[in-house]
């Protein structure tokens, strides 16, 4: 029992004390609810729409691999096999199955089957040119319509007019299912594809790497010249007004709306410069600038985080300046400023608007051969897929979203590893 | 008047400026060479900051000036010619808390032989790391894991690692601050004992805030007190009988 005065008074005010923490944390508790139910829903639906993007509909079909109507020339060069009749060969293999006679029933047939798919007869030919002049089964993939019918989009109740296939494309597509040739497989053209306007042929390839390569350029400038920045401004410049400026005006410039680095980018690299538009080289500039401070500030920080016993330690047996900060300070800094990089440039990778700016939003088909070739990146063909109407591309969009993450997550693995390695104890 | 022998380093009225505040008032103060010296004083008096100067590492304050003359062998060292780097080499510094590198053993007392080209091959540089941690007194605790990190010794072992660091570069004063301030009262006895040693070779200035270690280890003690030198002269006099009324209070404990 409490015993004296202040005593008692303590154990009064406990109770309220109590209450206090007691909602104070289920305020937390309901915070952290909420940001998990956000990120369920979020994951849910990207994953629920995007993983059936993996995958699509394809047909096998028995084709005639003729030599002289596929290579006229009889050398397997590709402008020999395009001279060919790779599209008219397939074409005749999809009228045999389905047994269309009549004209119209001819043109509803030839669009099951995807229009690429003379490519995918060449590069089959190209590869297995012992087959000539035989039967070969190949699959092709179907048409984007064909490929919603099978997933259940198109709905044979639907007044005829009011859907993409007609009763007829239905009922062969019904019978070609029948005979088992339709199979539903991992999609080889999302991820070894360019963009296209047919649904079922897009694919991330040439966005990954106009990615990849952007973000190389993007690296290659900016974590050089933040770091030295970094550096100077932490262990050499003098503190007075011009640096004080300075400082400010990279910390504004972390805040500064990306789109008006695109802008900048437009008129200084492309206008000024005369650099060309679209290519991986002028986006990678553009995100170095966007990226740049956030380098710098974390590096800054990185640097500061170094406890000062150790320069004086290095300075005290001789070593100069340059030498203290090269050898002690900036190699025990390292891991916070890789920190702050790879913040930057998971920033950067997903970062649409300064790139629209720069023309990195034209139709490419190219895949992007080096950082001056006209490239796209892969959060720019997600908005240029989310923008096209067919249904095939809204899954398609999730899947590219998902890759992104996927890279995303693979950067943030790869910053944790090298932190975590490099990281030493004091 | 005290009586020195040789004399390594000399201050002639020296002042230290931090911004507009006088931190070291016309301090004059004659070294003696091979010999312990021991700066006692109460907290901010000035005593670490002077020693600071002796080797300059308050350059690296922005806003500190130093007014007067210090001379190290005979050279004086604010003179503009003057380069730190070789005046570092010479006068070595041991700081309050150990300091090592995060590096391995080796490394932390072979770096210095390195960056000032003291060897050019690994056996001499195995030579120079084996006679530095000897000397300081820890070649037998540490001979068979040399290549451990240094932050993973203990604290005496850390300092005795740092004072290892800063005799491989074979400097001809060693200026100790605070050095055994961290350390309990066994690695502080070793420190002591080293720096005895260490004095037959090396001029030894050393700030302590435990009198009974000046006392100890000391030839000579100089008495700082809110930025002045209030009185210099042998341990013995400081202790038995010194002549200021300050330096009197100081020792018997009545203030500081």
């Amino acid at each position: 029992m409490p015993s004296t005065k202040t005593e008692q008074m303590v154990m009064a005010s406990l109770k309220a004390r109590h209450r206090k923490e007691q909602s104070f944390k289920l305020l937390g508790i309901a915070a952290i609810i909420m940001a998990l139910f956000f990120l369920v829903t979020l994951m849910t639906s990207i994953l629920s729409k995007g993983l059936p993007g993996f995958f699509q509909y394809y047909v096998t079909l028995e084709v005639e691999l003729e030599r002289e109507r596929l290579d006229p020339a009889g050398d397997l060069s590709d402008q020999s096999l395009f001279d060919g009749q790779a599209k008219k060969i397939i074409q005749e293999a999809v009228l045999a199955k389905t047994g269309a006679k009549k004209r119209n029933e001819k043109k509803a047939a030839r669009k099951l089957v995807s229009n690429g798919s003379d490519l995918r007869l060449i590069s089959f030919v190209q590869a297995n040119p012992e087959l000539l002049n035989s039967r070969q089964s190949v699959k092709f993939a179907l048409d984007d319509d064909a490929d919603s019918y099978f997933r259940g989009f198109v709905k044979k109740q639907t007044p005829e007019k009011q859907r993409r296939l007609s009763d007829l494309q239905i009922a062969y597509l019904d019978q070609m299912q029948a005979d088992g040739l339709v199979s539903y497989e991992i999609s080889d053209y999302l991820f070894f594809g360019s963009a296209s306007r047919n649904a079922e042929m897009a694919g991330i390839k040439g966005a990954a790497i106009g990615s990849l390569l952007t973000l190389v350029v993007c690296f290659v400038i900016a974590f050089p010249i933040g770091v030295a920045t970094a550096v100077y401004l932490e262990e050499f410049a003098p503190k007075n007004k011009i640096t004080e400026l300075i400082e400010i005006n990279i910390n504004n410039l972390a805040a500064v709306p990306s789109v008006v680095f695109g802008i900048l980018g437009l008129a200084i690299f492309i206008n000024i410069f005369g650099m060309p538009r679209s290519i991986p080289l002028v986006g990678g500039m553009v995100l170095a600038l966007m990226t740049l401070p956030t380098i710098i500030i974390s590096s800054r920080a990185a640097i500061k985080a170094v406890p000062p016993s150790i320069r004086d330690g290095a300075l005290g047996v001789g070593a100069s300046k340059v030498q203290a900060t090269m050898h002690h300070v900036v190699p025990l800094a390292i891991p916070g400023m890789l920190t702050g990089t790879i913040i930057g440039m998971a920033q950067a990778l997903g970062e649409t608007a300064p790139l629209l700016m720069i023309g990195m939003v034209a139709f490419i088909v190219d895949i992007p051969g080096g950082v001056t070739d006209p490239g796209t990146v892969l959060p720019v063909q997600i908005f240029m897929w989310a923008d096209f109407a067919e249904r095939m591309f809204i899954q398609k969009t999730s899947s590219a979203i998902i890759i992104l993450l996927l890279f995303l997550i693979v950067m943030n693995g790869g910053a944790i590893w090298l932190r975590k390695k490099l990281e030493r104890r004091w | 008047m005290l009586e020195l022998g040789e004399v390594i380093v000399n201050c002639a009225d020296v002042s230290v400026f931090y911004g507009d505040t006088r931190a070291i008032n016309n301090i004059s103060i004659d070294i003696e060479k091979q010999s312990i010296t021991a700066f006692i004083g109460p907290s901010g008096c000035g005593k670490s900051t002077f020693l600071r100067t002796i080797n300059r590492m308050n350059d690296t304050i922005d806003s500190c000036r130093i007014e007067g003359r210090v001379k190290v062998d005979g050279e004086d060292i604010y003179a503009p010619s003057v380069d730190v780097v070789p005046l570092r080499a010479k006068v070595g510094m041991v700081f309050q808390k150990p300091n090592p590198f995060p590096k391995s053993i080796y490394e932390n007392v072979a770096y210095g032989p390195k960056i000032h080209g003291l060897s050019n091959n690994k056996n001499h540089l195995d030579e120079i790391v084996e006679k530095a941690l000897t000397r300081a007194g820890l070649w037998a605790e540490v001979k068979d894991r040399l290549h451990d990190s240094g932050t993973g010794l203990s604290g005496g072992q850390q300092q005795r690692l740092c004072i290892a660091r800063t005799i491989a570069v074979e400097p001809q004063i060693i200026l100790m601050d605070e050095p055994c301030s961290a350390l309990d009262p066994i690695a502080t006895s070793k420190i002591e004992a080293l720096m005895s040693e260490l004095s037959a070779e090396y001029t030894i200035i050393i700030v302590t805030h435990s009198m009974q270690q000046a006392a100890r280890v000391s030839k000579r003690t100089a008495f700082f007190h809110l930025g002045d030198l209030i009185e210099y002269d042998s341990t013995d006099t400081i202790f038995t009988n010194p002549k200021e009324q300050k330096t009197e209070d100081y020792i018997t404990g009545r203030f500081g």
